[in-house]
């Protein structure tokens, strides 16, 4: 049963509609400050249980905070997300139409690489593309720049990846938008940047910190699909980082 | 000229721009640099890179602005992506 | 009125609900760049055929604002019926979550206004800002076109209000502060930030500080 909301989650509300998307350790240090700011009782253990009061008050306005795990380290993560689709959800400001045209252009190459990633030269040429509006080189590159700073994007030598931020929210649109995509053989989380299996009838995909888990000490890793012998680098488990 | 403007200052409701910019630059971090030509009138120095952010850190407790919702999902319409379509 | 009752008979709680949750979507969205959000658009886009009953579906609108985010939808003209969203939240003291640099120089404009008694000669700004490194005419780092940025888009937003001196040849333009700010920015605290900032008692300026304290009592009544 949720609890009533209080001014302690409407703070923390606040506070993720203004971040758009947090780690767990800041979560948690939000979780506490907002129960302290309001002279709440505040229970480490009961943040599933906060979210969840406010996410009851915010289900009839199609908006909700959500969680995920990142491609890249594999943690988990909470972030505000719009479920809506609707002729009002596109008054959005906050980008122009080819802006929004060039993002989808970037989600397709990034969606239909292996790596789960499209550099900024193939990104910038699609930019001559577009259909509403074309976008000249300079222009592309500064709201390749926004998406970045807004959080939808990673980029990482000039190569950019969907952000998790962008993966939480766009969830359902990336698997119904492209047939192909493919789902992480671990977690069935959608996979992005992943590691591939060689086996050209198998190709199943596994988050590199999903590898890192489920061939932990393995000294001769195979697929769990074919069998195949697993060919790539097996990396470390990363440590979460510490709360506080 | 300092010490007069604070007199003023104290006996009633005068307030001056110039003086409240100089302990905004203070403030702010300003790195006042030596200055040959004896010039009041503006003094030479330049602002840390972070100096509007501190001043916009310490301002913030001023305002009560609501934050803003943004998203991504649903900003447009929603299609499979395209055949490349031949534009004639 | 029976015409009220008779056209609240028509919809069904339910509906007014769920119109309801609509308009705060629209509102939100049309927050994003914090320009206040007009009747007619409202009407336009959402209320639709539920015109009738406008007023029950903005009173559930204020509630869920109020509520549930923790935020006031306060109408600023009563004429043209036009809202904006406030903080109902006081400010928090601890670090701020992201920091835009520009309200840095919001603060600055409107407390030179405020401090100077309600309204201020645009070459007093100007003269001020360039003390700081800003340049009305000159694109700033992070600024970016501040003539525009001051005269244009925190107008937009009510933050200023920007008018030319009557019988003034050549014109000279002067700057008050907009009903966003009246809303939004607490006097008593830019009151307290430049007394700290000039190391003294926020008292002295004893008709600003006059001024400071009405506000933030009125705005308790309200709350
Ligand atoms: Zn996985
Ligand atoms: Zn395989």
């Amino acid at each position: 049963m949720a609890q009533p909301m209080g001014d302690s989650h409407r703070r923390f509300l606040q506070a993720i509609m203004s971040l758009g998307i947090v780690d767990e350790s800041q979560a948690n240090a939000l979780h506490r400050s907002c129960c302290e700011q309001h002279g709440v009782n505040y229970d480490q253990r009961s943040l599933d249980d906060f979210i969840g009061a406010i996410n009851v008050q915010l289900q009839p306005v199609f908006i909700q905070i959500r969680t995920g795990n990142s491609e890249e380290d594999g943690f988990q993560y909470r972030a505000l997300v719009n479920m809506a689709e609707t002729d009002v959800t596109r008054l959005s400001s906050d980008y122009a139409e080819n802006e929004l045209e060039l993002f989808r252009k970037t989600m397709d190459l990034i969606v239909e690489s292996e790596s789960g990633s499209a550099s900024s030269m193939d990104i910038l040429n699609s930019a001559d593309t577009l259909l509403t509006r074309k976008l000249k080189k300079k222009e592309a590159e500064l709201v390749l720049q926004k998406f970045v700073q807004d959080k939808w994007l990673n980029e990482k030598h000039g190569s950019y990846s969907l952000s998790t931020r962008c993966i939480i929210e766009m969830d359902q649109y990336l698997r119904n938008t492209y047939q192909d995509l493919k789902v992480c053989h671990v977690c069935n989380n959608i996979a992005l940047q992943s590691q591939i299996c060689d086996n050209p009838m198998c190709g199943i995909r596994i988050h590199i910190p999903c590898v890192a888990r489920f061939f932990k000490g393995n000294s001769d890793p195979h697929c769990p699909e074919c069998k195949d012998f697993w060919p790539h680098e097996i990396p470390e488990i990363q440590r979460p980082p510490s709360s506080q | 000229g300092k010490e007069k403007a604070n007199q003023l200052q104290a006996e009633g409701s005068l307030f001056d721009p110039a003086a409240y910019a100089e302990h905004l630059l203070s403030f702010m971090g300003f790195n006042r640099l030596e200055d040959e030509d004896d010039n009041d009138e503006e003094l030479t120095g330049f602002l840390p890179s972070d100096s509007w952010q501190r001043l916009a850190k310490r301002a913030s407790g001023c305002f009560r602005t609501a934050p803003s919702f943004h998203y991504m999902l649903g900003s447009f319409l929603s299609e499979p992506p395209q055949p490349k379509q031949r534009v004639e | 009125s029976s015409q009220l009752q008779r056209a609240r008979d028509n919809f069904t709680s339910v509906q007014v609900d769920h119109k309801a949750a609509e308009v705060v979507q629209f509102i939100l969205i049309k927050d994003q760049k914090k320009i206040p959000i007009r009747r007619t658009d409202i009407a336009k886009h959402i209320v639709k055929e539920y015109r009738a009953v406008y007023q029950d579906i903005m009173v559930r609108v204020g509630l869920i604002f109020e509520r549930v985010f923790g935020m006031e939808l306060v109408e600023i003209d009563t004429k043209s019926h036009t809202y904006i969203l406030i903080n109902k939240l006081e400010p928090t003291t601890e670090e701020p979550l992201s920091l835009n640099p520009k309200i840095g120089l919001l603060f600055v404009v409107l407390s030179v206004i405020f401090m100077k008694g309600g309204v201020i000669k645009e070459a007093v700004l100007k003269n001020t800002l360039k003390k700081l490194r800003v340049d009305f005419e000159e694109r700033h780092d992070e600024f970016g076109d501040v003539k525009k940025l001051i005269t244009e888009e925190f107008l937009r937003q009510k933050y200023l209000e920007y008018t030319r001196v009557p019988h003034t040849d050549p014109p000279e333009f002067e700057f008050r502060w907009g009903i966003r700010a009246e809303k939004e920015v607490s006097k008593l605290k830019i009151i307290e930030l430049v007394g700290q900032l000039h190391n003294q008692d926020p008292q002295i300026w004893t008709q600003q500080y006059r001024e400071a304290t009405s506000q933030s009592s009125q705005s308790s009544q309200r709350s």
